[in-house]
């Protein structure tokens, strides 16, 4: 362990101490620098692409691996909500959309042909169910959707769409980059009022992990998995596209990525623990989670769901525990 | 024949013994509960500047103060449900009084002073039912238990006096729980109210809102001096519904509900945990420990803005904005748009900040 963090897990083993004058950086810029920022940028790049991609040919069959490709990115970030993300990430991921806004906005659209799907400067005012990565997944795998022919309607919504989300997420990658990043790295410092001391730049960080994960396991998992009587398969995310399992691969692999740059000393357990994801999710037949009633195959789903939370109880003794980070005081509490 | 509207008026009259005031603790404006580092309980007198102007023991966590108007004193109750409330002398830290909650009643966790404060209006349930009690207790006696009226709703939260000084304004939350384990026995039917209610116990109006908002709880209340209500509510229903946390309301009038667009509403969790009008009246504004964010909005109920902080809960009417308080120990003055940390205790602040009258 170096200097830097002993000094830093010194101050926050006591984390109601006020900070330091001048605070160590324990880990936040290397999550910054290693993790977030790369993250957004990624992302940024891939949706640029993807939306060329649609303005050289709208179809689904080519626009599925630049999309594909897309979500890869975002999901080494997607579970991340605070600064521009706090409320920049729903928009490019509207989920779970339990009352089906996603479709019934997309149908309007294109039943009625209405110009805001031609525009995709004015499309940023659409419902959020019509934005981002998922009203995308309907219109390049759902057969209610994906069938439309070059020149339509549907196609130019489909490029629409694809430019609206380039633009989104060239926006949160400057806020990220520009203004957000210097939040977190002068956490402590005067005039800060998001973050008063280091160590809450460092909670809000770590918090992001933990949350999550807790997301990965009790929704992305939970929720397709329903109750042993009554499993819900066309509940899971992203099933459309068959990337359900690789959402909760990636998006853990995400939050482990983001812990490790946090914490520069070793996290044993929880590489093991990810590690042993990424193994029990080879049982698993069906990646869109479509057997999950099949008695085996949701024992190999909950399994899974297990490790995941696996994950998270390491990554909260080897990071949570060393820096004496407390569940939030009034946020647990109620009333 | 002595009846419980004159007994009431005489005890108004009465004036108040000249006792030590605030003055004698350092003018504090707001108390507060908070718990501190080595996990001991206390209650906090801040000036208007975050400054410490004093810090007593608390046998408890708590959940809101609420102070005398004239003297260094004030009134902790202890969390829902709770059995006693405790009468603190500000300047020793003593407790001068126990309150006792009547056989089959604990008190909500909020409570009121009459303006001069000769009487305390306690919000109460009863154990079996969880219909609303108002509970009075004669302070000038020493805290004696006088009578108690209903509510006029189920699980009653917090009860503000009204600038008239005469009614009761009460946030009826609907909900009905387990007189032992605190289950939430009535969500798919729950009908919270904001009742009105005259110092004899007579309803004066009752406020429902639409039947598709009836598992928004209404528990917390703000007060406008022309009589302005801000009522902030929790969402026991669906997640994701980002249904309005905020209305505002005043008499005779229907409700204006304050909406969030829908991105910024759902980081709220459907939560608010408190509510504060700033400094002028001319904005409003909730806070979610949940979403660790706070809302403005205008006194028309249009979206101003949100502030972003961990576990934000604590609000109060600051001049020209709100002071707020977070689990973390920050206090933060808000104006207009602008935060500014002011310092972070060695605390970290409970629920409710509360603003001492005056």
């Amino acid at each position: 362990m170096t200097y830097r963090l002993t000094l830093c897990a010194a101050l926050l083993a006591a984390p109601l101490v006020a900070p330091l004058a001048a605070p160590a950086q324990a880990g936040v810029p290397e999550a910054l620098s290693a993790h977030i920022l790369p993250g957004f940028a990624g992302f940024a790049q891939a949706t640029e692409t993807l939306a060329g991609a649609a303005q050289a040919d709208c179809t689904a069959a080519s626009l599925r691996e630049p999309w594909m490709h897309a979500f890869d990115r975002w999901n080494a970030v997607a579970d991340i909500h605070i600064g521009p993300s706090e409320t920049g990430a729903l928009p490019v991921a509207f989920w779970p959309d339990s009352r089906g806004f996603t479709p019934k906005t997309l149908t309007r659209l294109i039943t009625g042909e209405e110009e805001v799907g031609r525009d995709p400067v004015a499309y940023a005012d659409v419902s959020i169910a019509a934005r981002g990565l998922y009203p995308l997944e309907f219109m390049l795998y759902d057969p209610d959707f994906w069938d439309y022919e070059p020149g339509s309607y549907a196609c130019t919504l489909v490029q629409t769409m694809t430019r609206d989300l380039a633009r989104q997420a060239a926006a949160l990658d400057a806020g990220w980059e520009e203004q957000f990043a210097d939040v977190l790295r002068t956490a402590g410092q005067e005039g800060n009022a998001t973050y008063m001391g280091e160590d809450e730049a460092v909670r809000a960080l770590y918090t992001q992990i933990l949350t999550g994960l807790e997301f990965t396991a009790d929704t992305r998992l939970g929720r397709p998995l329903g109750t042993f009587e009554r499993p819900r398969p066309t509940r899971a995310e992203a099933w459309r596209s068959g990337r359900s399992l690789r959402n909760v691969l990636q998006d853990s692999k995400g939050a482990y990525d983001m812990a490790a740059a946090l914490a520069d000393w070793d996290l044993p357990q929880s590489k093991a623990a990810l590690d042993r994801l990424y193994e029990l999710a080879e049982r698993v037949e069906e990646p869109s989670f479509q057997a999950v009633d099949d008695p085996s195959e949701r024992l190999h789903v909950e399994i899974l769901q297990q490790q995941v939370r696996a994950l998270s109880d390491a990554l909260e003794l080897e990071i949570g525990l060393r820096l004496g980070i407390q569940p939030g005081f009034n946020s647990g509490d109620g009333d | 024949m002595t009846t419980r509207r004159t007994f009431l008026a005489s005890l108004l009259a009465a004036s108040a013994a000249p006792a030590t005031g605030w003055a004698a603790v350092g003018d504090p404006t707001y108390l507060a509960a908070a718990k501190q580092g080595d996990g001991s309980f206390v209650l906090v007198g801040l000036r208007e500047g975050g400054e410490e102007a004093f810090r007593v023991p608390l046998p408890a966590r708590g959940h809101a103060a609420c102070a005398h108007p004239t003297r260094a004193e004030a009134v902790g109750f202890a969390r829902r449900p709770g059995t006693y409330a405790l009468v603190i002398d500000c300047i020793s830290g003593e407790v001068l009084h126990e309150l006792s909650a009547p056989q089959g009643h604990s008190f909500n966790g909020h409570g009121a002073f009459s303006a001069d404060g000769t009487v305390l209006f306690t919000s109460e349930q009863v154990a079996e039912g969880s219909a609303g009690r108002v509970g009075i207790w004669d302070v000038e006696a020493g805290y004696t238990r006088v009578s108690d009226f209903p509510t006029h709703g189920l699980g009653p939260h917090e009860l503000r006096l009204m600038p008239d000084g005469q009614s009761l304004v009460i946030a009826n939350g609907g909900i009905q729980t387990d007189a032992f384990d605190r289950t939430k026995l009535n969500t798919d039917t729950m009908q919270p109210n904001l009742s009105y209610v005259g110092f004899d116990g007579t309803l004066l109006e009752k406020v429902e809102l639409e039947p598709e908002l009836h598992e928004n709880s209404i528990r917390h209340l703000a007060l406008r001096p022309d009589g302005l209500v801000g009522f902030c509510m929790q969402w026991q229903g669906e997640e994701g519904a980002a249904t309005p946390l905020l209305g505002l309301h005043r008499r005779g009038e229907a409700p204006v509900l304050c909406e969030a667009p829908l991105g910024d509403e759902l980081v709220m969790q459907g939560y608010a945990g408190s509510v504060a009008f700033a400094g002028e009246g001319r904005e409003i504004a909730i806070t979610s420990p949940r979403g660790g964010r706070m809302h403005r909005f205008s006194e028309t109920g249009a979206f101003l803005g949100a502030v972003s902080r961990t576990d934000v809960c604590g609000l109060a009417t600051h001049e020209g904005g709100y002071m707020a308080s977070d689990g973390l120990g920050g206090l933060i003055l808000v104006k207009g748009e602008t935060p500014t940390p002011l310092r972070r205790a060695d605390v970290a602040w409970d629920n409710h900040l509360v603003r001492i009258a005056g």
